[in-house]
């Protein structure tokens, strides 16, 4: 149940061009966010755009506040967008952008649009033109203008996606308390799993035009059900699992990983690389650990990753200050340890 | 800061080509420029007639501009924002007087616009003529500038952000309230220099204009007339008074709408 003033999509199906979105089913409670994350292509945009009403369904219903909207043309919605480049109006300053919305719906208001602005924190920016602001700004404009409608959903394509790393960082966690404290539902479509964890409370994971799970967010960037959501998630495999004494098996003989068992039917181990956990070689533990030679070793800006060679491939990804105390280098030999707890068994389709 | 061109053959060649091209278009109007004296071409401005047909071309072609601008901005709106099926036919259509001889446009307009035409002859109870009267002309000079208006406007809403309309929308904008506050002050510009054009168009046509309107008289069949009548000398006070004319007006216009509508 949404509950009400909630979103409610059911079998919704939608196309652009030769792409489809396929039977999505979402609800969004109000005052929660659900993040849709996925890779490009994979139809976020278009979910957005048909939820907003620039895309006609082909088939399903959305409903908001229990009202449904699929039908109606968009400026009938009240739904608040926030477009991945902003779309601000360039030829009206930040104030007339602000009071767009009230204008064309005949409540102009210049006291609620200050306020508005006051809220998002640009009050200065208000006789400037959108050309001359930071991307920082530009969003935050983005965002004052549609909550100026007084929206009852928001939605919200790659805000942060534009910005520069430092900018993001710095937007991220204002966002996610504005969002919040709005009490209206908002879908926020990103591909960074980063910011789905710190901004959403719910994530969906939409895949080559399906939801293929969708559930509260640490959950599911937790705990990926198939092998394709885990390999978006940044996942690797480890190959499929046989059920041996009730519990997940991987690996050749010689270097056998064991996990509790998951799912159902044909199922592929996957592990994170940053739960790999590497020590020096004498330290090699009973379970789920063996002594392997290192492949090769590459540094990733904050991070080294290490590639563990041998029947049962593995990476890692560490510290540069642990790789170095361990003296990791092609040839090395070292200890490698991957916790039942860190091994993730999921369906292989 | 411009790019260097560097040496070799490159610059030279180019240079040489883009030369080339200026003189051919430059020089003869420059030979125009001194083919007659002051005096010959104060007398020619005295000539009532010769003034008549200037200030009547001037109008005409302002009149078929804003017919081309009132007319094209939908149809440019339409073949931008691509929402209707057919559009390359739509878009065939538009430059076809570009790729017609403006004969076969005059004779083609008389069949529509003659006494005996398919909107001639019902019009004519109504004292709307086409046939050798002033609108004649604009029927003329409209036909072959609209492919100038529509294709600059529509250049310009194509260049726009299709999702300034999304946006609009959004906030509660009816198509048509995005449309007059969004779409049309951003593409002023381009409205302006298709207005511009279509008038530059205008003033210069002949061709559709002799056939269907050889009365009365605009500035180009005048000179044409004075051609015949009077040879090339005489005729050449005319053309140059014409051509300092349209230019002049060209020239104000284009800079008069670059201030005002420069984003």
């Amino acid at each position: 149940m949404s509950g009400e003033g909630g979103l409610e999509i059911r079998g919704l199906h939608a196309h652009a061009g030769a792409f489809r979105l396929r039977d999505v089913d979402v609800t969004v409670p109000p005052g929660r966010v659900l993040i849709v994350l996925g890779p490009s292509g994979a139809g976020k945009t278009v979910m957005l755009e048909t939820i907003a009403g620039f895309r006609r369904p082909m088939a399903g219903t959305i409903s908001l506040a229990a009202r449904p909207i699929a039908g109606r043309p968009p400026e009938e919605r009240r739904i608040g967008v926030v477009f991945q480049h902003y779309a601000l109006f360039p030829h009206l300053t930040v104030e007339e952008n602000v009071r767009f919305g009230p204008r064309a719906a005949g409540r102009d208001d210049p006291l609620a649009a200050r306020a508005t602005l006051e809220r998002v924190g640009i009050a200065h920016l208000a006789g400037r033109k959108p050309g001359t602001l930071s991307g920082g700004e530009r969003q935050r404009v983005a965002v004052a203008r549609a909550l100026a409608i007084g929206p009852q959903l928001l939605l919200l394509d790659e805000p942060l996606s534009a910005l520069d790393a430092p900018t993001r960082d710095e937007l991220r966690s204002g966002l996610r308390d504005l969002l919040h404290g709005l009490g209206i539902p908002a879908v926020y479509v990103t591909h960074d799993q980063s910011e789905a964890s710190l901004i959403g409370d719910d994530v969906a994971v939409l895949m080559d035009g399906r939801i293929r799970q969708i559930g509260p967010a640490a959950e599911v960037l937790d705990r990926p059900v198939e092998l394709p959501v885990a390999r978006f998630l940044g996942l690797r495999s480890l190959g499929a699992v046989r059920v041996e004494d009730g519990c997940a098996v991987v690996g050749p003989p010689e270097r056998t990983l064991r996990a509790p068992a998951g799912v159902e039917g044909p199922a592929v181990a996957c592990y994170r690389p940053s739960e790999v956990e590497l020590a020096s070689a004498a330290a090699a533990r009973a379970e789920n650990s063996f002594e392997a030679i290192v492949d090769a070793v590459h540094a990733q800006g904050d991070v080294t990753r290490v590639e563990i060679g041998g029947p049962l491939p593995i990476t890692a990804v560490t510290l540069p200050r642990v790789a170095r105390d361990l003296g990791l280098a092609a040839g090395a030999r070292v200890a490698v340890t991957l916790p039942p707890s860190a091994i993730r068994i999921v369906r292989s389709a | 800061m411009a790019l260097s061109w560097g040496r070799g053959p490159f610059p030279v060649v180019t240079w040489t080509l883009a030369g080339l091209l200026l003189a051919f278009i430059l020089v003869p109007l420059l030979r125009l420029g001194v083919a007659t004296t002051p005096a010959a071409l104060a007398a020619e401005a005295a000539q009532p007639d010769v003034l008549a047909s200037i200030a009547l071309t001037l109008k005409d072609a302002v009149i078929s501009a804003l017919l081309a601008v009132v007319f094209g901005v939908p149809l440019a709106y339409v073949l931008a924002r691509r929402i209707v099926r057919g559009r390359a036919i739509l878009q065939a259509a538009v430059d076809l007087p570009l790729a017609v001889p403006h004969t076969v446009a005059g004779i083609a307009l008389l069949f529509v616009f003659g006494r005996n035409g398919w909107l001639g002859a019902p019009l004519e109870p109504f004292g709307i003529a086409f046939y050798g009267t002033e609108w004649g002309i604009v029927a003329a000079m409209l036909f072959v500038s609209v492919p100038f208006a529509v294709n600059s406007v529509r250049d310009a809403i194509e260049s726009l952000d299709p999702q300034l309309d999304h946006a609009a929308r959004s906030l509660g904008a009816t198509p048509w309230h995005a449309f007059r506050r969004v779409t049309l002050p951003l593409a002023a510009r381009g409205i302006v220099t298709g207005a511009v054009l279509a008038y530059a168009r205008s003033i210069s046509e002949f061709g559709a204009v002799v056939i269907l309107a050889y009365f009365p008289m605009t500035a180009p069949v005048k000179v044409y007339e004075e051609y015949l009548q009077n040879g090339l000398d005489r005729s050449a006070a005319a053309a140059l008074l014409l051509l300092l004319v349209a230019l002049s007006t060209f020239v104000v216009v284009r800079v008069a709408a670059s201030g005002r509508f420069a984003r």
